[in-house]
């Protein structure tokens, strides 16, 4: 039984085989790709920049940032400020939060039968693009992290203005996803305390708990994070093990031949990015609560997710006070790239897991580009024998329905898991 | 057609040219000039306040008279190698013609700037002839025929060896006159340019 | 209105530029999308590629290919089954007006919808006097909404050579940069990471030639790629994306693209004049004593 998911930034095919009543198999189809890492070959290394935030419309600039972080990598030696990093982080982070709330308001709400707020999603996330704006010049879609720094310089009076975005999402997210206090929602470790709130995040876990969804969408409960930055850190998790001892030769890109999209693996295993995976890594302990109670399930994945906001929200404003003005914001690398021989890889956090961007810079041009996206790890079409991590969290259900909730926990994006 | 007064200021301009060449800049007075045209001192203070005045107007005049040649050069359908022995070819026919115009340019424009600093700053009063030769700098790079660098790397090699050859010619040096080096200059300058 | 937001070869950035169009409520009100690649409607993508859903007016994002399907159905059928009913068609965004970046993907024969770059094709021209292009990658989300404003008003857009509303396109991306006075008055020592200078002599900023609005009604209201010192990198022309995007293309020192309609002896005489005086306000930081 096909059943084709629509609005997931493209749409994919779902192939169900039932077995006495349940899901025993489903095969996943990813129908377009665009082939940006043949659009890079033979283009000048710093137009990458410009061509890779365009693999996303929602995370693309996890695109730019990895991209960056890759050409740096080519060098043996590059000084990047600390005020330039601390300006990367913000805007991604600030990325993080406005794709979240799209996801939330957009794509999961209405999945729980709410008439689906636009508003809801657009409000937050008008607030999160304009951050990024006094940094970047605009969101979608800009390219002011360049080898070297940031190309914008930022005064006070940004600052000011950036933080009051900052506030101003964070009192929407008081008033509407938990109806607490965010202080003492960060701090929360305890799902039962979330579940007496009022507010749209705890509707839907309520929801997931009287519906009786709790064993739905367990996978293999093995979480992968490559990405390292002031607030995540990189590691794996198996139930209850964590170690941060990976190394990114490990992962290997296998093609598919039902699907566009390639399977990625870590010694031959796949794993769960995301929100969850991270928190794992991290040990948050409202998200551990969750996974201790009920596993990695659909009601662990959403308040990871959404968890994620606060915490970013209030990370972000500790990184705006770190900022040093006068430092430079960015510093002109001594060898100019287009002299480079070299290769270079990077792995940031984006909104759905780790996205890694591998590149080889031969005389000066693009010799080969290798992009590696978050949901390439959790929507893999694996086999019968071997399923992808989306696979396994679908196998047993009873419906096409509650499979497709099940999918969209992972957040899917089309465009990005073909590229 | 100019107007009379335009004219008359060309008139001046010239005289002024011969006799600096002759005399020298600092020896030449403006009564020297009027004497020359059979004007009085004081009409000819109706067309140039002020020798310094006058200097700038001249070097101005020059770079109009060759930037406006160099434009009908840059404007023909030719190729970039024609163009540089044409440019050349006006260059020392000038030179030879109206040896004091390159005369001025060389040894008082570029050697006496302080009468120039003010309102002459940079090459605004050669811009005419500046902008000519850096259109035929960019067209000939854009059309392949060039090897793109600096400009002023460019710039000065063309000028400098046109200026030295006609620097020569002045001091009486030059065995030959100096047509009888186009071929070899413009091949010279082509090939110091080209790709 | 009804409006269907068609996607074809795009990563959906127009999608998410237009979410950031701030008034939505007074929007969503005003039109009905029977199709948006995030916003839910009344009709799944299965419905509107089998059936004929009425319609207003058909939004189309990203390059076309005729090998390019949505829910198995060639794009190019689509859009010529609703281009029949539509009042207006209007291709959002540079892929799908020139063929923008996925011009270059792997699908055969991609373009946009009457452009592959500046060059007219005849594959939709009955379609022309119906289509409005909004150029820009992505679209600005003002552009966009108010375009769709005006054709609800049955406004007669004027428009340029390639369907352009000039009231968004007849300006330069230049116009209203904070950088101005740098470009104005040739103080070409601009350096990444810093307020002043301006991108155009070394850094490639292509703003002086490209059409657009972006200085004047901002990117996200607060601000633009130029005034935050990322060159304007040409988004909204035919030729995007241009390479060496970081550079400025120059003949012996001579910048080979110049602001539009200026000629080069203007220009050079122009820049041979301001380049010889110094401004002590323009050479200084903007912040110091």
């Amino acid at each position: 039984m096909i059943e084709l998911i629509e609005k997931i930034e493209g749409e994919a095919k779902l192939d169900f085989s039932f077995e006495d009543g349940k899901i025993d198999f489903v095969d996943i189809e990813f129908m377009t790709a665009r082939n940006i890492e043949n659009i890079l070959k033979g283009k000048s290394p710093l137009d990458a920049l410009v061509i890779n935030p365009r693999v996303c419309g929602i995370c693309g600039h996890a695109h730019l940032i990895a991209t960056v972080e890759a050409l740096e990598d080519c060098y043996e030696n590059i000084e990047i400020s600390k005020k330039a990093k601390i300006i990367r982080e913000l805007t991604l982070t600030f990325e993080l939060i406005q794709n979240h709330f799209k996801w939330f308001y957009l794509v999961m709400r209405p999945l729980f039968g709410e008439k689906q707020e636009v508003l809801k999603a657009t409000y937050p996330t008008q607030l999160m693009a304009k951050a990024i704006a006094v940094f970047g010049g605009q969101y979608p879609h800009t390219s002011y992290a360049i080898v070297g720094g940031v190309v914008c310089d930022v005064t006070e009076m940004d600052i000011i203005k950036v933080k009051h975005y900052i506030e101003e999402a964070i009192k929407f997210f008081e008033l509407n996803v938990v109806q607490a206090d965010t202080k003492d929602f960060l701090v929360c470790d305890n799902v039962d305390k979330v579940l007496k709130k009022s507010g749209d995040l705890p509707d839907i876990l309520k929801e997931i708990k009287k519906k009786k969804y709790l064993h739905h969408g367990k996978s293999y409960d093995r979480f992968i994070a490559f990405g390292e930055n002031s607030y995540f850190s990189k590691g794996k998790s198996h139930k209850t093990i964590t170690t941060h001892n990976i190394s990114m030769d490990h992962v290997k890109e296998y093609s598919n031949p039902n699907s566009l999209a390639k399977n990625v693996l870590y010694k031959d295993k796949y794993y769960e990015v995301g929100p969850l995976a991270r928190a794992m890594i991290n040990k948050v302990p409202l998200v551990k609560d969750a996974h201790r109670r009920y596993g990695d399930n659909i009601f662990s994945r959403i308040i990871a997710r959404v968890c994620e906001i606060p915490q970013l929200l209030n990370h972000s404003k500790e990184l705006l006070e770190q900022l040093d003005l006068s430092e430079p914001s960015y510093i002109e690398p001594s060898i100019d790239i287009t002299k480079i021989n070299g290769s270079g890889e990077s792995a940031v956090e984006a909104a759905r897991g780790s996205l890694i961007h591998k590149v080889d810079i031969e005389n000066g041009v693009i010799k080969n580009y290798e992009i590696i996206t978050p949901t390439q790890w959790n929507l893999g079409n694996g086999t019968k024998k071997k399923l992808g991590v989306s696979q396994k969290a679908m196998i047993g259900l009873e419906d096409v329905q509650t499979a497709e909730l099940v999918f969209k926990t992972f957040d899917v994006c089309s465009v990005c898991t073909t590229h | 057609m100019l107007s009379k007064k335009e004219q008359r200021k060309e008139q001046i301009m010239q005289s002024a040219l011969e006799l600096f060449s002759v005399k020298g800049f600092y020896n030449t007075t403006i009564p020297d000039i009027a004497n020359a045209l059979k004007m009085s001192v004081g009409n000819m203070y109706n067309y140039f306040k002020s020798k310094d005045i006058l200097a700038k107007e001249i070097i101005k005049y020059i770079s109009i008279y060759l930037g406006h040649k160099l434009k009908e050069i840059n404007e023909l359908d030719i190729s970039t190698e024609e163009k540089t022995r044409k440019i050349i070819e006006v260059y020392f026919e000038t030179a030879m013609k109206k040896p004091e115009m390159i005369d001025y340019f060389l040894r008082i424009y570029l050697s006496t700037r302080e009468v120039f600093k003010d309102g002459c700053e940079g090459m605004i009063c050669v811009n005419e002839f500046v902008t000519e030769i850096m259109i035929y700098f960019e067209e000939g790079v854009k059309c392949g025929d060039l090897r793109d660098q600096d400009f002023f790397s460019a710039f000065g090699l063309f000028m400098g060896y046109l200026g030295g050859m006609v620097f020569l010619r002045g001091e009486n040096i030059l065995p030959k006159e100096l047509d009888d080096y186009v071929d070899d200059i413009s091949y010279n300058v082509y090939k110091a340019l080209s790709v | 209105m009804r409006v269907l937001w068609l996607s074809s070869i795009a990563c959906n950035g127009n999608t998410h530029s237009f979410l950031n169009y701030p008034y939505m409520e007074q929007f969503l009100n005003d039109f009905e999308f029977i199709y948006h690649p995030v916003i839910d409607s009344n009709y799944s993508l299965k419905e509107i590629v089998t059936e004929t859903i009425a319609c207003d007016i058909l939004l189309i994002e990203g390059s076309i290919s005729d090998e390019f399907k949505r829910a198995d159905v060639p794009v190019v059928d689509i859009i010529t089954k609703y281009a029949k009913i539509v009042k207006k068609i209007v291709t959002v965004g540079t892929c799908a007006t020139f063929g923008g970046i996925f011009r270059e993907s792997d699908y055969k024969d991609t373009t946009g919808l009457h452009f592959v770059k500046e060059v007219k094709i005849d594959k939709f021209k009955d379609l022309l006097n119906k289509t409005i292009s909004l150029s820009g990658c992505p679209v600005h989300p003002e552009v966009l909404v108010n375009t769709l404003y005006a054709i609800k008003k049955s406004v007669d857009l004027q428009l340029d050579n390639f369907l352009r509303p000039k009231d968004y396109f007849a300006y330069t991306v230049h116009n209203g940069c904070t950088r101005n006075e740098y470009f104005e008055y040739k103080v070409d020592n601009h350096k990444f990471g810093e307020l002043e200078g301006c991108m155009f002599y070394d850094h490639g900023c292509q703003a002086p030639f490209t059409h657009g609005s972006c200085n004047k009604i901002l990117w996200n209201e607060v601000n633009s790629k130029t005034r935050a010192g990322l060159p304007c990198m040409g988004c909204t022309e035919p030729t995007f994306p241009k390479s060496n995007l970081f550079g400025t293309k120059k003949n012996m020192g001579i910048p080979q693209d110049l602001p539009l309609g200026v000629g080069k002896r203007t220009y050079l005489t122009l820049a041979g004049i301001t380049k010889a005086f110094t401004i002590d306000r323009l050479e200084k930081k903007l912040f110091d004593d």
